[in-house]
């Protein structure tokens, strides 16, 4: 037991050394700064800004590329509160909440300091859920170090049966479909069993398969543009900043619910395909219930602003715990991330423990040294800030474009890549017009190659029939999950088809 | 009686797609070649997810259904009405936006250099959108296309298409 510490601590250790070191803590404060640049432009999320400055990663060096795009991963997550606050636009979905209270704050001319109390929040945020990352992780790699492949293939099923059913306020019928249809898209290509063409139609460029990047850049980057430039609506920029650091009582104030949401936020960040923005969402809502002045959220409360702020960035942190242990990403942007770093050639799941011991310690370390950075410099960028908030959507949108076909380009140096990444973009802008949300195709994606293999392998160690598996306790648990999750989901369904109907009544 | 809506319409759509495709997705995973057996064959997947999936497509058309899609189909599916929703401001924004992106991709770049196909994507979509003053949207579309290929290329080294 302690020389099983020992060794971890001495794992954590050679993380530092290699983390805190001039070259890794500037490139991870270059991110950082890209990264909250692209979050705060209203319309470019958190996924986007991974897709966008993905590029800049391919010439890098491993450990480079993985720091920067931690560094990106935190500075956007955060970037959001900006333009939540002075616009009521909130730059990423996960900053939604964090406008209700914000924006008010910023009408009364308390703009900076509502900033300033949402950026202390993400720092609290982060931190916290970096803590229970660096404690909890090493854990849960011994329990998934005791997966067969019938308890994987469980696992991507409740990883889409459960994304499905929360990242949708819609049915979730609907999020369940698109995640079965990310698991037909794993399947175009070769069999990675006997490598026998699956819904290739003869063509060479499908026998490789469907890229993850592009695939993740046009379903995020391509659709949302073309969300955002469909839409005219101008917004209107809430100019007066005002006082930046908040005095010692929004300190106060902000203390105990950022503690509960960093809390709140890391849980939820574990869990497959949440995201940031429920995290946010059910952070603000226990913030509300466990407030003295649950009156005041929504009429511009520190408290609220804190709650959903501190818990969008603890997302992050737990979201790391099943991408490192499971290679099951636990929001759109940690699947942005996942995508990334195999391109760099780190293969997450319970092996990494054994084949790059350092490595969670080293993300760990990473995303603190992000965290600070995002610290210091979303205080010190407010003012610049809020001059970029007023670049003209109109012409921004257009340029992004060329960065997306480059995104999309390089990593395989395919031009079919490019026709992937556009086809996936109008996918993805017809489904999330028609209310299907995207992260359970992106889990589908991620998880099907895995989910078909592990299936089939279970199937012939059960010798072809599955009552020898179902005696598995790990396996008989999660079937119970998803069983809960389909009853839950289809009365879910069942409610809201019933409030559409008389919504609809109440209409005539 | 009119207690339907186009999202019922858009379920009873799904719904309809769902069920050829799982049919279709059934049909494909029986006929692929069996190896050694059919539950380690390359087929057995896209069989029990083309299941599920109909399952699904037919969940979706029954709601859809239920709830009054077919008769806004019924209703809406017309000449006049087809036509007001295809000249209609947003969709044909987004369909021209769809279709210079498509030209861009398919038609410009790989045809001449990066930075030329991109200036002309630019140009274009930027003069439709109607993003700034004339003079400006050439200045930013010359400089950002330049600036783009020239950071990828030879700042970062990325191969450019």
């Amino acid at each position: 037991m302690f020389s099983a510490v020992g060794q971890q601590l001495a794992y954590f250790a050679q993380a530092v050394a290699v983390s805190f070191t001039p070259m890794h803590i500037a490139v991870v404060a270059a991110a950082t700064i890209m990264g909250i640049i692209v979050g705060a432009v209203p319309g470019l999320t958190a996924t986007m800004a991974l897709a966008l400055l993905i590029n800049l990663t391919y010439s890098m060096e491993m450990g480079n590329a993985i720091a920067f795009l931690l560094g990106v991963y935190i500075g956007a997550v955060m970037g959001g509160c900006y333009s939540a606050i002075m616009i009521n636009i909130p730059g990423t979905p996960s900053a939604a909440a964090t406008a209700l209270d914000g924006f008010v704050l910023a009408r009364q001319g308390n703009g900076g300091r509502a900033v300033g109390a949402g950026i202390i929040a993400s720092f609290v945020g982060s931190t916290i859920s970096i803590l229970i990352l660096l404690l909890l992780t090493p854990f849960v790699y011994r329990v998934a170090l005791k997966f067969g492949h019938w308890e994987n293939f469980l696992l991507a099923v409740f990883g889409i049966m459960i994304c499905g059913n929360l990242s949708t306020d819609s049915s979730p019928i609907k999020g369940w479909i698109v995640g079965f249809l990310g698991f037909f898209t794993a399947m175009i290509g070769l069999d990675a069993v006997y490598s026998f063409p699956r819904f290739t139609f003869g063509s060479y460029n499908m026998m490789a398969g469907i890229s993850l990047i592009p695939a993740l850049i046009g379903v995020f980057g391509i659709s949302e543009i073309l969300i955002v430039l469909q839409d005219r609506t101008p917004y209107k920029i809430e100019g007066r900043v005002g006082k930046i650091l908040p005095d010692k009582g929004i300190l106060k104030q902000i203390l105990t619910p950022a503690a509960r949401s960093g809390v709140i936020g890391s849980a939820i960040g574990a869990i497959p395909g949440a995201g940031e923005d429920i995290a946010a969402w059910v952070a603000y809502d226990v913030g509300k219930r466990r407030s003295k002045n649950s009156k005041m959220f929504g009429k511009g409360s520190y408290e609220g602003l804190a709650s959903a702020e501190t818990a969008n960035n603890a997302c992050v942190g737990g979201a790391m715990i099943p991408l490192l242990t499971l290679a099951v990403p636990g929001s759109p942007p940690a699947a942005m991330f996942l995508a990334a770093i195999m391109l760099h050639g780190v293969k997450p799941g319970p092996m990494l423990a054994f084949e790059q011991p350092t490595f969670l310690y080293q993300t760990g370390t990473t995303l603190f040294i992000a965290t600070v950075c995002m610290l210091i410099f979303g205080l010190l960028l407010v003012k610049p800030m809020v001059s970029i908030l007023k670049v003209n959507r109109k012409i921004l949108m257009p340029i992004i474009v060329p960065l997306t076909v480059i995104g999309a380009y390089a990593g395989n140096v395919n031009p079919f890549d490019i026709f992937v990444m556009f086809i996936f973009g109008i996918i993805g802008y017809i489904l999330r017009k028609q209310d299907y949300p995207m992260a359970p195709l992106v889990l589908g994606i991620i998880l099907g190659p895995n989910a078909d293999i592990y299936f089939r392998q279970a199937l012939m160690q059960g010798q072809g029939s599955i009552l020898p598996l179902l005696a598995r306790p790990v396996g008989a648990i999660l079937i119970i999950a998803i069983v809960l999750i389909v009853i839950s989901g289809a009365r879910r369904a069942k409610k809201l088809a019933q409030v559409n109907s008389q919504g609809v009544s109440e209409n005539e | 009686m009119t207690n339907y809506s186009k999202k019922d319409a858009s379920d009873l759509i799904m719904g309809v797609f769902l069920d050829i495709f799982g049919i279709y997705l059934t049909y494909a995973g029986l006929h692929m070649k069996v190896f050694k057996t059919f539950l380690d064959g390359p087929g057995f997947f896209p069989f029990v997810l083309g299941l599920i999936l109909l399952t699904l497509g037919i969940i979706m058309t029954t709601v859809g259904i239920r709830s009054g899609g077919f008769l806004y189909l019924k209703e809406n599916v017309k000449g006049h009405k087809m036509l007001a929703f295809f000249t209609h401001e947003e969709t044909v924004r987004v369909l021209i936006l769809i279709a210079m992106m498509a030209v861009y991709i398919f038609g410009l770049i790989g045809r001449m250099h990066f930075s030329v196909a991109t200036c002309i994507y630019l140009l274009a979509t930027m003069f439709y959108l109607r993003s700034t003053k004339w003079w400006k949207i050439i200045i930013i579309s010359v400089v950002a296309s330049i600036m783009i290929s020239f950071i990828f290329q030879y700042f970062f080294k990325i191969p450019l298409p």
